[in-house]
């Protein structure tokens, strides 16, 4: 199969992408590849600069940071049809704030992020529909940080007790 | 006269003498004969022998926070409005051993076998008649029967007690639970200056009634009764509208009203120590100083108790407004789906126990105010 | 209010009714789970008592230390495995739990039960289930998952979300690939990882988003952290489960076990006697008042 068609049928396994209309599919699809990595290949790191926005679409991929002392702490694994590395896509984020290795084999579709922020930005309609989506994808990811903030599984000597 | 046709329902005119020989009549079939006594300035419930025990003379005034005693002088035993105690401390010991547990190669148990004392209760009035009907509710269930309960319920002998003297916190007219008493009892008397009109109710109490030395009340003495008793129900000053409970509040949780009496409440269980229907109780062990044996005893719990709602991990209740709302909503809430009525009989203890004097039935009035302006 | 609450429960056989008297048992095998977590093997001393005990899952005993007291400790067991000893997993963070924790094998403690309500499992055979619990949630399930484990092809697909705070945390996790053999589609998750653990970083809650569930028949049976719980209930509505079809196990300060102490209240409720499962239909007044 040609690449292209490779990327095409990649991206319709997504249900945001495959609802898009024709015209901003097409133009997405160019902007992106697929990558198959193995376990314990790295996406990027720690202070990389932005270049990729990712979806995974098969496999794990771990978002870790490295805490003196502790290692690199994984605190979110991305899952098929997780996205990762979605701040690259945000206007002000310049550089990785945590870094991203594949846990076990791994198929992502990689989105060149600069394209695609100039695509968000020529096209306001598809801007709205990105922005709306990574609205949604940063929520999600909020909503499971404060579970995992409140620590619900502490035992209760470590509460503050009053 | 003695009279010997005597059946469940008859009334006679009992000369106040005779009442002591009742009760040694009681103590010879083996009961212990309890009953108010002026102690401490107060009522208590405890064994009193005869009228020589009782309160003679005594009359009661209350109000939020205060409980006062005025000497009438009189020769009457049951003018006053009992004191911060009731009948539960005999039905539902404040402390019981449940059993002993002694180490040894394996741990020994020994339960506590001791039979249930027999008591005759002198002097119930007829909200605390009403208050042992609920906890016969809470303590004998199809489901669950408490076994020390039990033995102490069934062979009890009421003699009762129509109150003729409401206090200012008494609102049992409002709960439908009094002044005057309605079935239930063995016997039941009404205080006259020279006698006491008895009302027979059962077999044990027409036995021993029996055997005493009475007339037949004449038409004056009776028409001075239900005087009496009438002028007693309509004396009340405070009552509770229960017609939208539980409702009110259990649909209100989170009304402003509790947390302004969160903030005059203390938290100190007074009410439910002192309240007739109130049941919560612990288990504690009790255990030597070289840990060989362990005594387990049950003991009277309230739900004011700061670690009484506590779990892993934090405490439920952990500031005296949800303590508050918990007592006063299930009291008056869920008290009814768990029992079928309320737990309130309205015999005006807490608030007249309360040291901050907080009244129930304005705080029921408030929420009422507030929810529904 | 009027509520339907599930009770399924036997209460009869091998139920101690004398006030708080217990029965020895005494403790075969100790395992250690997670940090400060232990799971105990017992048998009752007298072996009539331990012919004729009997409980459903999601059901609690009374642990008693004597000189320490009772402690609510959930039923763990599978009820079909062949030694029918009594497992209880315990978290030593209490007074009587810390007792727990320095007793031996040999040793005796006394037992009052079974206690409660119990998971539906014979109403919601034909649907689909999903069993979110975290943490200590999952030993009052384990008798649950084994129950259904029995009883396959009575359950349509079966989802077993598991959530810790981190691997050292996941309870019988020697115990999962038998349960994924025995087609239960199982998903662990911890709140965070390390660089040797290449299983899910994330929170139960959050699984819905990565399956389908049909709201028609689909049954959720959850027990966790309160928090945990309610974000479950939460994602469970959201896809129109109805809530007569999510289970939640409720935990309160319980003594005795039999709805007399009133200790377990919440609401009408007694959690020990009307509880611990409940349909979430019969909390939704009661379950998000704060300090209630």
């Amino acid at each position: 199969m040609a690449p292209e068609e490779d990327i095409q049928s990649a991206l319709q396994k997504v249900p945001w992408f495959n609802s898009l209309k024709t015209e901003h599919f097409k133009k997405t699809s160019e902007l992106a590849h697929l990558r198959h990595a193995k376990a314990g290949e790295i996406f990027f790191r720690e202070g990389d600069k932005q270049d990729f926005v990712y979806i995974v679409l098969d496999g794990r991929v771990a978002l870790d940071i490295f805490v003196p002392h502790h290692g690199k702490v994984r605190f979110y694994t991305a899952e098929p049809h997780d996205v990762f590395g979605w701040s690259s896509v945000t206007p002000s984020v310049r550089q990785r704030t945590a870094g991203a290795v594949a846990v076990l084999d791994s198929t992502v579709i990689c989105f060149d992020a600069e394209k695609l922020r100039q695509f968000a930005e020529d096209d306001h309609d598809f801007g709205y529909l990105l922005m709306r989506r990574l609205t949604n994808v940063v929520a999600s990811r909020l909503m499971v940080t404060r579970l995992q903030l409140i620590d619900m599984f502490a035992g209760p000597a470590e509460y503050k007790n009053d | 006269m003695t009279d010997k046709n005597l059946t469940i329902g008859s009334t006679v005119a009992l000369p106040k003498p005779e009442l002591d020989l009742l009760m040694v009549d009681l103590r010879k079939d083996g009961f212990q004969t309890v009953g108010p006594h002026l102690q401490d300035e107060s009522i208590v419930y405890k064994k009193i022998d005869g009228l020589k025990d009782l309160p003679r003379g005594i009359l009661s005034e209350q109000k939020p926070a205060s409980y006062r005693m005025i000497q009438t002088g009189k020769d009457r035993y049951f003018d006053f409005i009992p004191g911060g105690q009731s009948w539960k401390q005999f039905l539902f010991p404040p402390r019981h051993t449940l059993f002993t547990a002694v180490r040894g190669s394996k741990w020994q148990l020994n339960e506590n076998d001791e039979p249930a004392p027999r008591y005759a209760l002198i002097g119930v009035r007829a909200c605390e008649l009403a208050a042992i009907h609920i906890q016969d509710r809470v303590f004998l269930r199809e489901d669950f029967s408490d076994p020390i309960y039990r033995q102490r319920r069934e062979e009890l002998f009421i003699l009762a007690v129509n109150c003729l003297h409401p206090n200012a916190t008494c609102f049992c007219a409002s709960m439908n639970t009094g002044p005057r008493h309605r079935a239930d009892f063995d016997l039941c008397l009404t205080e006259l200056d020279d006698v006491f009109l008895v009302e027979v109710g059962s077999e044990l109490g027409r036995s021993l009634l029996s055997a005493r030395t009475f007339d037949l009340p004449s038409a004056f003495i009776q028409n001075n009764a239900n005087q009496a008793l009438e002028r007693a129900a309509g004396s009340m000053v405070r009552s509770m509208d229960t017609s939208d409970l539980p409702s009110l509040l259990t649909g209100n949780l989170e009304a402003e009203r509790w947390t302004d009496v969160g903030k005059r409440c203390l938290s100190c269980a007074n009410c439910t120590q002192v309240c007739p229907t109130c049941f919560c109780w612990d288990a504690t062990d009790q255990v030597d100083l070289l840990g060989k044996t362990t005594r387990r005893e049950r003991v009277w719990d309230s739900c004011f108790n700061p670690i009484y709602s506590y779990v892993v991990g934090g405490n439920t209740r952990p500031n005296i407004r949800s303590r508050y709302r918990q007592w006063l909503t299930h009291k008056l809430g869920a008290w009814k789906d768990q029992f079928g009525v309320l737990g309130c009989v309205g015999c005006g203890r807490c608030i007249t126990w309360c040291p901050a004097g907080i009244d129930i039935t304005e705080e029921v009035a408030a929420i009422r105010a507030e929810v529904k302006p | 209010m009027t509520t339907t609450v599930i009770n399924t429960a036997s209460h009869s056989a091998g139920y101690t009714n004398k006030l708080l008297v217990p029965h020895w048992a005494e403790i075969v095998k100790i395992i250690q789970e997670a940090a400060g977590v232990s799971t105990f093997q017992l048998r009752f001393t007298d072996p009539e008592i331990q012919n004729r005990y009997r409980f459903e899952p999601g059901q609690f005993n009374m642990l008693y230390i004597p000189g320490y007291g009772e402690a609510a400790i959930s039923m763990s067991s599978d009820f079909e495995s062949a030694d029918g000893l009594l497992v209880h997993t315990i978290r030593h963070i209490g007074n009587v739990s810390k007792a727990a924790s320095r007793l031996n094998v040999g040793d005796v403690v006394g037992i009052r039960g079974p206690f409660g309500t119990s998971w539906p499992l014979e109403a919601i055979e034909g649907m689909d289930v999903v069993i979110a619990c975290g943490g200590i949630g999952l030993p009052p399930l384990r008798g649950a998952i084994y129950r259904i484990i029995h009883n396959r092809e009575k359950y349509g697909k079966v989802t077993l979300l598991y959530g810790a705070r981190t691997p050292a945390d996941l309870m019988y996790p020697t115990e999962y690939e038998a349960w994924k053999k025995a087609d239960i589609d199982m998903q662990v998750t911890v709140d965070r990882g390390d660089e040797t653990w290449t299983g899910r970083v994330g929170v139960v809650p959050m699984w819905f988003y990565h399956f389908r569930v049909d709201p028609h028949k689909t049954s959720v049976l959850t027990c966790g952290p309160e928090i945990m719980m309610r974000f479950v209930i939460y994602e469970a509505l959201a896809r129109r489960i109805p809530s007569n079809h999510i289970y939640v196990s409720l935990e309160r300060n319980m003594k005795c076990g039999q709805g007399a102490c009133g200790h377990c209240q919440q609401g009408p409720y007694f959690i020990c006697k009307d509880g611990p499962v409940f349909p979430f239909s019969a909390l939704e007044n009661i379950f998000n008042v704060e300090e209630y």
